[in-house]
C-alpha cells in the first residue's frame, strides 16, 4: 500500500486513474491546475499508459477526450469553471450525441473569487447542458466521485460533470492506495452519422433520448448512498433542516459535530442534478423549515419548489455573493434558529477583535509582478511610448500591469485582442485616431489569440499588439506552452514559434525583442506607433521575449546586477508608479528609496527607468 | 481524536506550503489524519497567504473564527490580520522584525483571551545565517520550542530533514537549530 498526502486535484487524479481513465486531456486554470501534472505523476510511479495532453484550450480539450469517449474508452477534461464556458459549445451538443465509453468533466469552481473573473456556478452550466453534476465536500470524496462520475458516464453513455471547489482542490488530505493498473477498451468507433453526425431532426431523437437518460439518473440519485442521503429518524417531525451539498455540507457536518446538535436533520445532495425529486419530498415532508446551503449559486434551491418553506438566498438568509466560509455558514445558522425560536449554536471567537484588527490600518497587500519580471520592463517601455492609448490586456499574470497603469481592460480569455479591434471600430466610426495598445500572453495567445487577431487583420484594425512571451504559463504553476514543444508527460512535442502563427494570421508588422533592454524595446514601440499610423500600415505585433523569473531562474537572469540607489533620489514617486517593483521600498529612515535586497532579484532593468538616474548597478 | 487546529499566515514566497507540510507530515508521522487548505494562484503573487491546516477526524478544511490553537505567522502585520481565528488559550508564533511585539493596542486583547504569543526575529536569525529563505524552518523552531508543541522537537527536526531539498536541508536545520535555541532561552 503506498500513501501520501495530496492536493485534492491529486485525489481527484487517483479517482480518475484508478475509474480506469485512459485519456486525460486539459487547459490550466486556478483550482484546476494541478490535477494533469497529478495525472502525469501518478501516470509514471504506476506506470500507466494513460494518454495525457495539455490542450490549447479547454473546448479543444473537451473535443480531444469526446472522440476517446465515442471510441469505447474512459477519458476526462479538466478546467476551471470560466474554461467551461470556453468548452460550452462542444458540451451542449456531447449531451445529445452521447458517449460509448466514459467522459467525465472536471469544472473547478472558485467561490471568493479567488482567482478568477466569476463565482460562476458549473451546476447551472450542467442543468443547462443536462448532464449529471457531482459535488465534492473534500477531496477524500472527490476522489470517490472521479471513480462514480466514470461509471455513471459508461452505464448511461452520457457525460457527467465532476465539480469541485477551490476548498476541495486546494485542499489536502492524508490517502492511501494499492497497487493499480489502468485496462480500458481499445478504440473502436462505430460510423452511426445519425448519432455522431446528426441533424437538427436527429437532435430531436437525441433529445428525447437525453430526457430519458436523466429520468432514470434522477431515481438512481434518489438511493445515492454516500452522495445523496439525509439522517432523518423514521416518524419524526423537525422544525428545521437543512439541504447542502458540495463545500458547505462538511463545513455543516463539522459545526453540528462540534457544537452536538443532533436536533436538525441534513439531506446532503452531492448529485444534485438530475435532482433526487423523491429523496427531496422525503426530507421537506418532516421538516417545517430547510435552509440551503450550497455556492455559488441557487440551484437545489430552485429545484425546492415551496418558497415558504425553503429558506436560502432567494429568501435573503444567505449571502448572494462571496465564499461560504465557516464563519458566514455558522452566522447564517444561528440568524436562521434564532428566526425560529431554536437555541443557537455556541460559536467561538470574539466580536471585537474584528475592531481591534480593522483599527490597526494594516497595509493591504495587493498582488504584483515578481522582482525581476519581464512583463514589469515591457509594460514600463508600453506606458513611456504610448501614454495616452487604452491599455487592453488579458488573463494572466500580465493583468497585474494594471499596477503600473498599463492595463485597463480584462474581459476574458483573447478579449486582449479582441477589444483592442472593437475599440479602434468605435473610435475609427467617429473619425477618432484613438492609440490603442493591447498586451497578452504566450499561453493566452495560443488559446484564443489566433481567431480574434485573423478578425482584426481582416476587418481592418490599427493597434500596437505586444505579446508577452516567458516560455511559458506562469499565473497557473508554469505549464509548457505549444511554442515550448515540450508536452504534458515531459517528452518533446514539435515547437511552434510565436512569429509563425502571427505572420500566418496575416500581419506585416513583427518585431521580437528582450524587454529587458527597454532602450530598443521603446525604439521597437516607436517604430510600431508610425506602422499603425501610416496609410499602409496596419496592425504592428512586438514579441516581448524572455523567460520568467520563476519558471528559469538562471536562465532569466544570466548576469546578476545587484542595484542601490544613490542620495540623487529625491522620492519623486516616479519608479514607485511607473514601474512598480516591489524590491523598490521608499525608507523613512534615509529619506528616500532603497532596494530590498532579500526580495531583488539582481535584474538591473531598474537601472535604466530612474529620470534622476538614481538606480546604479552597486 | 481530539482536533487541533493550526493556521498559518504570511506572504507569497515567504514558504508557507513547506511550513504546512511539515507539521502535516508530524501529525500523519503519529497516525492522525490531516486536512488542510492552501493558496494558490493569483494571491501567490506576493500577497498575503494563508494555509489551514485540522488533524484529526474533521470533513471541512478551514479553521474558523476563534478555533485555531495555533497560529503560526512569518511577519508581523500578517499575524495581526489572521488574530481573530485564534481561540481562547491559543498559541500565537510570530516571525517580529524588531518592533515590540504584540502592539500595545493589540496586548490587552491577547491578556484577555489568555493567548500566550511568542516573537523572534526568524527572518532576520536566518538572514544572519545566510538562508533568507529559512525563515520557516525558523519559526517551527518557535513553534518547537513550545512547551504545549503537539510534537516532539526531534521529530519536528526530523521532518524538516526529511522534506527539505538537498541543497537547503543543512541550512534549514541550522536556522531551525538556532531559532529553537534562542526560543527555549525566553
Amino acid at each position: 500500500m503506498k500513501e501520501a498526502f495530496l492536493l485534492g486535484n491529486g485525489a481527484i487524479a487517483l479517482g480518475l486513474l484508478e475509474g480506469g481513465c485512459q485519456v486525460v486531456t486539459s487547459y490550466p486554470g486556478t483550482p484546476s491546475s494541478e490535477i494533469l501534472p497529478e495525472i502525469v505523476r501518478f501516470v509514471k510511479s504506476e506506470n500507466l499508459k494513460t494518454y495525457t495532453e495539455w490542450s490549447t484550450n479547454e473546448k479543444v480539450a473537451l473535443d480531444n477526450a469526446y472522440a476517446a469517449a465515442v471510441s469505447g474508452k474512459r477519458a476526462a477534461c479538466c478546467m476551471k469553471q470560466v474554461g467551461l464556458n470556453v468548452a460550452a459549445d462542444s458540451l451542449m451538443s456531447a449531451a445529445y450525441m452521447g458517449t460509448t465509453g466514459a467522459l467525465v468533466i472536471v469544472s473547478c469552481d472558485d467561490p471568493g473569487p479567488h482567482s478568477s473573473q466569476t463565482e460562476q456556478d458549473t451546476r447551472l452550466m450542467a442543468r443547462l447542458a443536462k448532464v449529471p453534476v457531482l459535488d465534492p465536500s473534500n477531496p477524500r470524496e472527490a476522489r470517490e466521485m472521479a471513480r462514480l462520475a466514470l461509471d455513471l458516464s459508461q452505464k448511461f453513455k452520457i457525460p457527467v460533470i465532476l465539480r469541485p471547489g477551490i476548498r476541495v482542490c486546494h485542499a489536502r488530505q492524508n490517502f492511501s492506495w494499492n497497487a493499480f493498473s489502468v485496462r480500458g477498451k481499445s478504440a473502436v468507433f462505430e460510423k452511426n452519422p445519425a448519432r455522431w453526425a446528426a441533424t437538427p431532426r436527429f437532435r430531436f431523437l437525441l433529445h428525447r433520448e437525453l430526457n430519458e437518460k436523466l429520468a432514470q439518473i434522477s431515481k438512481k440519485f434518489d438511493r445515492l448512498k454516500g452522495v445523496n442521503e439525509h439522517n432523518l429518524t423514521k416518524n419524526t417531525k423537525y422544525p428545521l433542516g437543512i439541504v447542502a451539498g458540495g463545500v458547505p455540507y462538511s463545513v455543516v457536518k463539522d459545526l453540528f459535530a462540534e457544537s452536538r446538535r443532533e436536533d436538525i436533520p441534513i439531506l446532503k445532495l452531492g448529485a444534485p442534478y438530475p435532482f433526487p425529486e423523491r429523496l427531496a419530498k422525503q426530507f421537506l415532508r418532516a421538516c417545517k423549515k430547510v435552509l440551503v446551503l450550497e455556492e455559488t449559486d441557487t440551484v437545489i434551491e430552485y429545484f425546492l419548489r415551496d418558497r415558504k418553506k425553503v429558506l436560502g438566498r432567494l429568501s435573503g438568509h444567505v449571502p448572494s455573493e462571496g465564499e461560504l466560509l465557516p464563519d458566514v455558514i455558522a452566522r447564517v445558522l444561528n440568524h436562521v434558529l434564532e428566526d425560529l425560536g431554536i437555541a443557537p449554536m455556541t460559536v467561538s471567537g470574539n466580536p471585537e477583535v474584528q475592531e481591534l484588527v480593522k483599527n490597526l490600518n494594516l497595509p493591504v497587500r495587493k498582488p504584483t509582478l515578481c522582482p525581476g519580471c519581464p512583463h514589469r520592463a515591457s509594460f514600463f517601455a508600453i506606458r513611456k511610448v504610448q501614454p495616452k492609448a487604452i491599455f487592453t490586456s488579458d488573463i494572466g499574470c500580465y493583468t497585474l500591469g494594471l499596477n503600473l497603469g498599463g492595463v485597463d481592460t480584462c474581459l476574458d480569455m483573447g478579449a486582449g485582442i479582441t477589444m483592442a479591434s472593437g475599440f479602434y471600430q468605435a473610435f475609427a466610426q467617429d473619425g477618432v485616431e484613438q492609440p490603442i495598445v493591447a498586451t497578452m500572453g504566450d499561453s493566452t495567445f495560443f488559446h484564443s489569440g489566433t481567431a480574434g487577431l485573423l478578425n482584426a487583420v481582416y476587418n481592418g484594425a490599427r493597434f500596437i499588439l505586444v505579446l508577452l512571451d516567458n516560455d511559458t504559463t506562469a499565473m497557473t504553476g508554469m505549464q509548457p506552452t505549444p511554442a515550448l514543444g515540450i508536452r504534458a508527460d515531459g517528452s518533446t512535442g514539435k515547437a511552434i514559434p510565436l512569429e509563425r502563427v502571427v505572420a500566418g494570421c496575416g500581419v506585416d508588422f513583427i518585431e521580437v525583442v528582450d524587454p529587458y533592454d527597454i532602450k530598443t524595446m521603446t525604439t521597437l514601440l516607436k517604430k510600431a506607433k508610425a506602422h499603425v499610423a501610416s496609410p499602409d500600415g496596419g496592425i504592428a505585433v512586438i514579441i516581448a521575449r524572455h523567460p520568467c523569473v520563476i519558471a528559469y531562474r538562471d536562465r532569466a537572469i544570466p548576469e546578476k546586477i545587484p542595484v542601490t540607489v544613490t542620495d540623487e533620489c529625491d522620492e519623486c514617486g516616479f519608479c514607485h508608479q511607473r514601474f512598480e517593483c516591489p524590491a523598490l521600498v521608499p525608507d523613512a529612515e534615509i529619506g528616500h528609496t532603497t532596494v530590498n535586497k532579500s526580495i531583488c532579484a539582481d535584474c538591473g532593468v531598474c537601472t535604466q527607468i530612474c529620470p534622476k538616474g538614481a538606480i546604479v548597478g552597486a | 481524536m481530539n482536533t487541533i487546529n493550526f493556521v498559518l499566515s504570511g506572504l507569497g514566497g515567504q514558504g508557507i506550503l513547506f511550513l504546512t507540510r511539515v507539521l502535516a507530515q508530524c501529525a500523519l508521522d503519529k497516525g492522525i489524519p490531516v486536512l488542510g487548505a492552501e493558496t494558490h494562484g493569483m494571491a501567490q503573487r506576493g500577497g498575503s497567504v494563508v494555509s489551514h491546516l485540522r488533524t484529526g477526524d474533521v470533513e471541512s478544511s478551514l479553521v474558523r473564527e476563534g478555533t485555531a490553537h495555533f497560529l503560526l505567522a512569518l511577519e508581523e502585520n500578517e499575524a495581526y490580520r489572521n488574530l481573530a481565528v485564534l481561540a481562547e488559550k491559543g498559541t500565537l508564533c510570530v516571525n517580529a522584525s524588531g518592533n515590540p511585539f504584540p502592539k500595545n493596542s493589540v496586548r490587552p486583547y491577547l491578556e484577555k483571551m489568555k493567548i500566550q504569543s511568542r516573537a523572534l526575529p526568524v527572518g532576520k536569525i536566518a538572514l544572519q545565517l545566510n538562508a533568507p529563505l529559512a525563515a520557516n524552518s525558523g519559526l517551527l523552531g518557535v513553534f518547537a520550542a513550545l512547551e504545549n508543541a503537539p510534537f516532539a522537537k526531534a521529530d519536528i527536526r526530523a521532518t524538516i530533514a526529511r522534506l527539505s531539498p538537498k541543497r537547503f536541508q543543512a541550512l534549514n536545520l541550522k536556522v531551525f537549530d538556532t531559532c529553537l535555541e534562542k526560543a527555549s532561552a525566553v
